[in-house]
């Protein structure tokens, strides 16, 4: 087997290019696809969440690695079967309703890809309709939303009204965040799950998936 | 003939020289030029176009500099904010800065338990009071986004009414939207006793925020174009922290920062020139472990200096700038160094309206102990900013002469000089302890956190807020019934 120490090491480093050409050196030596990204992409990406979560890693670091790890993947993507890769969960995630604000959110997206999910961003001012449409599309694990504003909070208990009301509430997980919401809030419009800020979304929404 | 008089150097920072600030200003200028902006507001973008910005295919908006240039004549330099009997208590023109408090935190720190608990309306009104009778606090944000209003679509609406009941000082005010605007303005001439005495002495000034990078939501514009008409003096920072809405870069943070400021200033002339305008684009730093907008970074102290500077190299117009908060989740000496910091710092290079004071967790929680502390902070930092008075009175060669050429036991504590400049000569502190240590430990030891809680406790069962007439009190009730 290709020694994808290498790769691991590029991951970690955020070095794209020698990551790239890592990728396509294990490829062309007829490595199994799968173990180019669970013995050598897989562990880089362990490894900058644990520098990161000790405080060692600050977030551009840990997204250019996500980056890598993403470039690696579109090489590999040709080469995989159905079912050969398994997601740690689908997340459909958006600014809700009469928000504009997306910087939030979109941090939660990248850390979240970094950490190994699958993301559909719907974006800003996102209609408690189009997030039921877009679940009843994709059929996600988790729905995530985002408000900046005290005065557009009020649009998340009414999305989770409109899950339950196209009955797929219990096959969701709901989770918020944004600079008013609080876990007491969260707990009020029955949320599953509210975090402070990106990183303790990644750890929530593990969590609440029962995935590592 | 008399002696000419020293002048007093008022010490005084510059961070900018003009190159620097010219730089900074026409890459704004650029941005505005070539990168352009999206304006979400019909009327606005109409106003924009009619004065000689394009619309290119991409949908965004470019604007000429000479709009700016004209915008920049128009906007006055001699913008002030009256207290709410009709004094004018601050003139933001360049040499004054006053501190004021921030809004919408979700948190503050009870005074009674010390526990970090979700923001009331009580919380609105204790910050106004306490803030009403410190020397040093010129204005008043809301301080609180209340859990407990009836209605959070007009959560601005009933923090301003808390406000008006509790404090006769100016006014910072959020508005969600034109609605709650109309219904605080339509408040506010009620307390100054019509629309004409609202205009001629305004007690309130609206903080809106468009959104980095260079995006104009509607309701944002029609707030910015209210005020316009109605010559409600505004400011409009856009959120262009460095790393987060704006590049990591500072030079490139106030770039973009300023050319949003400046596309709200062009708006806001077009709608009506000669409406008052602050400058300030609020360029913080995005934490790069943690993702929060810093409140206690070096990086917002000196863009807001560098602000300062190119006010005085080319805007002319007063600036908005922040002050008196922390990162910290207490008050511990985190938060009285990163207080600290930014209050010296907004004076020493002469910012106008310095707001947040008070803020813990970068705007997340209020203190009513930081804000006592940060007026003891601010009085230190104006004694400093005072300089050094240089005359016969203070050169005091009499007192030298008879001290030194005195008794043996004469010493200068003793002496008249002492007497009668003590007061002026010296910084008075009343919440900084320098007590003996055998005192202190007789009082409890108490550290500053307790003696500020302890002030602030005081404040709220002593002072007593000059209240508002019954008419005027009955009828803002009605209005905010009306909701």
């Amino acid at each position: 087997m290709y020694e994808l120490k290498t790769l691991t090491e590029a991951v970690i480093k955020g070095d794209i290019n020698t990551a790239v050409a890592e990728t396509q050196k294990a490829l062309d030596a007829e490595t199994n696809v799968n173990d180019i990204v669970d013995k050598g992409l897989i562990p880089g990406m362990d490894e900058v969440g644990d520098r990161f979560s000790k405080g060692q890693f600050f977030v551009p670091q840990m997204l250019r690695s996500a980056k890598t790890m993403q470039e690696c993947m579109r090489l590999l993507h040709p080469f995989m079967k159905e079912g050969d890769i398994t997601t740690k969960g689908k997340v459909l995630i958006g600014t809700v309703k009469g928000d504009l604000h997306d910087i939030g959110k979109n941090l939660v997206s990248m850390m979240m890809e970094g950490a190994g999910f699958t993301i559909t961003d719907l974006g800003v001012d996102v209609p408690p309709e189009r997030f039921v449409q877009k679940a009843q599309e994709i059929e996600p694990d988790i729905v995530a939303m985002s408000a900046l504003l005290s005065t557009t909070m009020p649009s998340m208990p009414v999305t989770i009204e409109a899950l339950e009301k196209a009955g797929i509430r219990d096959k969701v997980k709901v989770m918020i965040g944004g600079a008013p919401v609080t876990e007491k809030y969260a707990q009020e419009i029955k949320a599953d799950g509210y975090a402070s800020d990106a990183g303790a979304a990644v750890t929530k929404a593990k969590k609440l998936l029962g995935v590592s | 003939m008399k002696p000419i008089p020293i002048p007093t150097l008022l010490p005084r920072m510059k961070v900018l020289n003009r190159e620097q600030a010219l730089a900074i200003h026409t890459a704004a200028l650029e941005i505005l030029e070539k990168t352009g902006f999206k304006m979400e507001h019909p009327g606005a973008l109409d106003m924009l176009v009619g004065a000689g910005c394009k619309v290119l295919s991409d949908g965004r908006v470019r604007m000429p500099a000479y709009l700016v240039e004209e915008a920049l004549a128009s906007a006055p330099r001699q913008t002030a904010l009256y207290d709410q009997k009709g004094s004018k208590v601050m003139p933001l023109v360049d040499n004054n800065t006053f501190y004021g408090t921030g809004s919408d935190a979700t948190f503050t720190i009870d005074v009674e338990t010390g526990q970090r608990r979700r923001a009331l309306l009580k919380d609105v009104a204790n910050f106004a009071r306490v803030a009403d009778a410190l020397e040093n606090i010129a204005f008043n944000m809301s301080m609180a986004n209340p859990d407990d209003v009836p209605a959070v679509e007009n959560i601005y609406v009933y923090v301003f009414a808390e406000m008006v009941k509790h404090t006769n000082k100016p006014m910072v005010v959020i508005a969600d939207r034109g609605k709650d605007l109309k219904m605080i303005y339509e408040i506010a001439c009620l307390v100054a006793g019509g629309e004409e005495e609202f205009q001629m002495k305004p007690f309130i000034l609206n903080y809106s925020e468009a959104i980095s990078p260079l995006r104009f939501p509607e309701n944002v514009m029609e707030r910015l174009i209210f005020c316009a008409e109605k010559a409600i003096p505004v400011c409009l920072p856009s959120g262009s922290n460095a790393g987060g809405g704006a590049p990591i870069t500072l030079a490139g943070a106030m770039a973009l920062g300023i050319s949003e400021n400046l596309v709200g200033l062009v708006v806001h002339q077009l709608a009506r020139k000669g409406s008052p305008f602050l400058f300030g684009p609020n360029v913080s730093t995005l934490d790069m472990k943690h993702s929060v907008v810093s409140y206690g970074c070096p990086e917002w102290s000196l863009t807001q200096a560098a602000l300062a500077d190119m006010r005085d190299e080319l805007y002319g117009l007063p600036v908005w700038a922040y002050g008196g908060a922390s990162d910290a989740k207490t008050m511990d000496a985190q938060a009285g160094g990163e207080a600290m910091f930014s209050i010296i710092t907004s004076m020493l290079s002469r910012c106008n309206l310095v707001h947040d004071v008070a803020f813990l967790e970068y705007g997340f929680t209020s203190s009513l102990e930081m804000l006592v502390m940060a007026d003891e902070f601010v009085g230190m930092s104006r004694f400093f900013t005072d300089g050094i008075p240089v005359n016969e009175g203070t050169l005091a060669l009499d007192a030298i002469q008879r001290v030194a050429c005195g008794e043996g036991s004469s010493i200068f504590l003793m002496d008249d000089h002492t007497y009668e400049h003590f007061m002026q000569a010296q910084y008075l502190p009343t919440l900084l302890d320098r007590s003996h240590y055998d005192a202190w430990e007789q009082a409890g030891s108490p550290d500053l956190y307790r003696r500020c809680n302890t002030e602030a406790k005081r404040i709220l069962s002593e002072h007593q807020v000059e209240p508002k007439s019954d008419s005027v009190l009955k009828e803002m009730d009605e209005l905010v019934r009306s909701l």
